[in-house]
């Protein structure tokens, strides 16, 4: 039903714009949706390893950040801190060169198939360190006191992590989570510049073979219409996802700050 | 049943215990009272080893357990604890707050485990609201069931730090008529409180404690009629007056 919902605000835009410039061409809309929806489909597929990967990579700093242990802590803030510190689109650039330069003269692997990858995981190091700290202020946001009730029980530091940090931690960090997941989603179009063939990347081949072909300038608005539609309805499904996520785990007392 | 023997305990340069002795029998009640600042909490804490005395040992029925070969976890199965503030699990249901003692540290199928947290629950009157978060109960529900918490997991003791002392009358009432039950029914306690009634009523032994030390120790007659130091009769007249 939300997914619908999206898909109706995504068409009013459309609409919208079509009252305003006159010049919605179904035509050429239709027959570019194939390529834009092939692309879709591949930010989907950066989505799915960016989110989890930065998610792992932020659950493990995050944890670091509250350690005890004095050389995790430092490792892990000097990780969120150089990380937050670039913009993404600086960290896939340079992961990519850098791993061209790496790869230069190597016979086994391709080096032009082997960078964007790698570029890739640096999208996600950088989701990681945001990550970071929405975990670090989920686990601070756990009083100690639940845990030295747990640690009376006789459960172990383990047990108390999984059973009682973890669950609490995970209810109050679900809406920031939520928001830099959005984040993440329209961040893969900065992939484009390596060259990676998701959705931006796909509207912007489309858009410069119009033009060379000579073109009716105006249908450039199209492909933008479009590619701003998928984008809408990709991340407005995993917002929806997860606010039901949300209120499936709702529990009285443990609401999380509504963002 | 649980002793302490010549326990001391320093944060830092802070020297917060100093030399504590004590004895729980079987079966009894014991009161620890004393200023705020003292090292009851401290005490206390030592005795389930969540805190670990620097000198000094803790003996459960004659055993050592402040000791390396000793699991922390394994005592504090045998020593319950009730906290100021309750300390519920926030995430979790009353029942469920019970149940997960029985499931994590006693390993039990998880049929078992709900059938004797609800016999605990009815056992503090709480039978109702088994499927209630803590947010939404009472103080002196949500006490409790902290009570059924450590009383679940069939503990050799438990240790009270001023259970009340967060409550309001009403729920006074309803967590010293739940304490007094067990005493009752022979619970081993040793409850720091300020409720001089509690104490008079069914405490075996009362314990002063100032600036880390025990400085009085008697029956509830003895100490709170006839205290013998000048800062216990200091302390005495300021809360029974
Ligand atoms: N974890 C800790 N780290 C440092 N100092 C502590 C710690 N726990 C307690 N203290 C200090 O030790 C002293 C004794 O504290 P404790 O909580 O045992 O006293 P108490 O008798 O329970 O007092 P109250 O009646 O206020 O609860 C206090 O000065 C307190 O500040
Ligand atoms: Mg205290």
């Amino acid at each position: 039903m939300g997914i619908a919902a999206g898909a109706a605000v995504a068409a009013i835009l459309v609409v919208l714009d079509l009252g305003l410039y006159g010049l919605f061409d179904v035509d050429y809309a239709l027959r570019i949706l194939p390529a834009l929806s092939r692309g879709l489909t591949a930010t989907l597929g950066l989505v799915v390893i960016v989110i989890p990967l930065g998610f792992l990579l932020g659950f493990a700093f995050g944890w670091g950040r509250t350690s005890h242990n004095g050389v995790l802590r430092w490792f892990s803030t000097s990780y969120v801190e150089f990380f937050r510190s670039m913009p993404p689109i600086v960290l896939i650039v340079f992961t990519y060169l850098i791993t061209l330069a790496l790869l230069a003269g190597n016979e086994r692997f391709d080096a032009t198939e082997l960078a964007p990858a790698v570029s890739i995981v640096a999208l996600a190091a950088h989701s990681g360190a945001y990550q970071a700290e929405i975990v670090r202020a989920g686990i601070l946001s756990v009083p100690e006191s639940q845990r030295e009730a747990a640690e009376a029980i006789g459960m172990t530091r383990e047990q108390i992590m999984y059973n009682v940090t973890l669950p609490q931690m995970f209810r109050v960090s679900l809406p920031a989570l939520g928001n830099e997941f959005a984040s993440v989603i329209k961040d893969t179009s900065l992939l484009a510049t390596v060259s990676i063939l998701e959705l931006t990347f796909i509207g912007v081949n489309l858009v410069s073979t119009l033009i060379q072909r000579g073109g009716n300038p105006d249908l450039v608005f199209v492909v933008w219409i479009e590619i701003a539609a998928l984008y809408f309805v990709l991340t407005f499904a995993v917002s929806r996802i997860l606010h039901t996520v949300e209120r499936r785990y709702r529990v009285p007392g443990l609401e999380a700050p509504q963002l | 049943m649980i002793a302490a023997k010549g326990v001391h305990k320093w944060f830092g340069t802070l020297h917060v215990l100093k030399g504590v002795d004590l004895t729980v029998e079987k079966g009894d009640v014991l009161v620890i009272v004393g200023p705020s600042g003292s090292g009851k909490s401290t005490l206390l804490r030592c005795l389930n080893l969540l805190v670990i005395p620097d000198e000094g040992d803790i003996l459960i029925d004659g055993v050592k357990v402040n000791d390396p070969k000793v699991r922390p976890e394994w005592v504090r199965q045998q020593v319950g604890m009730v906290f100021q503030s309750f300390n519920l699990f926030t995430h979790l249901t009353a029942l469920e707050n019970v149940v997960i003692g029985l499931r994590k540290v006693k390993r039990m199928p998880r049929a078992d485990a709900e059938r004797i947290a609800l016999r605990e629950l009815e056992r503090v009157g709480l039978a109702d609201k088994a499927e209630a978060y803590p947010a939404q109960l009472s103080g002196g529900q949500q006490q409790r069931v902290a009570i059924a918490r450590a009383l679940a997991l069939n503990p050799k003791a438990v240790l009270f730090d001023e259970p009340t002392s967060a409550l309001d009358p009403e729920s006074i009432r309803e967590v010293l008529g739940v304490m007094m039950k067990l005493a009752d029914e022979g619970m081993t306690m040793v409850v720091v409180t300020h409720e001089m009634g509690f104490a008079k009523t069914v405490a075996d032994e009362v314990l002063f404690m100032a600036d880390g030390q025990i400085l009085e120790r008697g029956t509830p007659g003895e100490l709170f009629a006839h205290p013998r130091t000048d800062r216990a009769r200091a302390f005495v007249s300021q809360v029974l007056g």
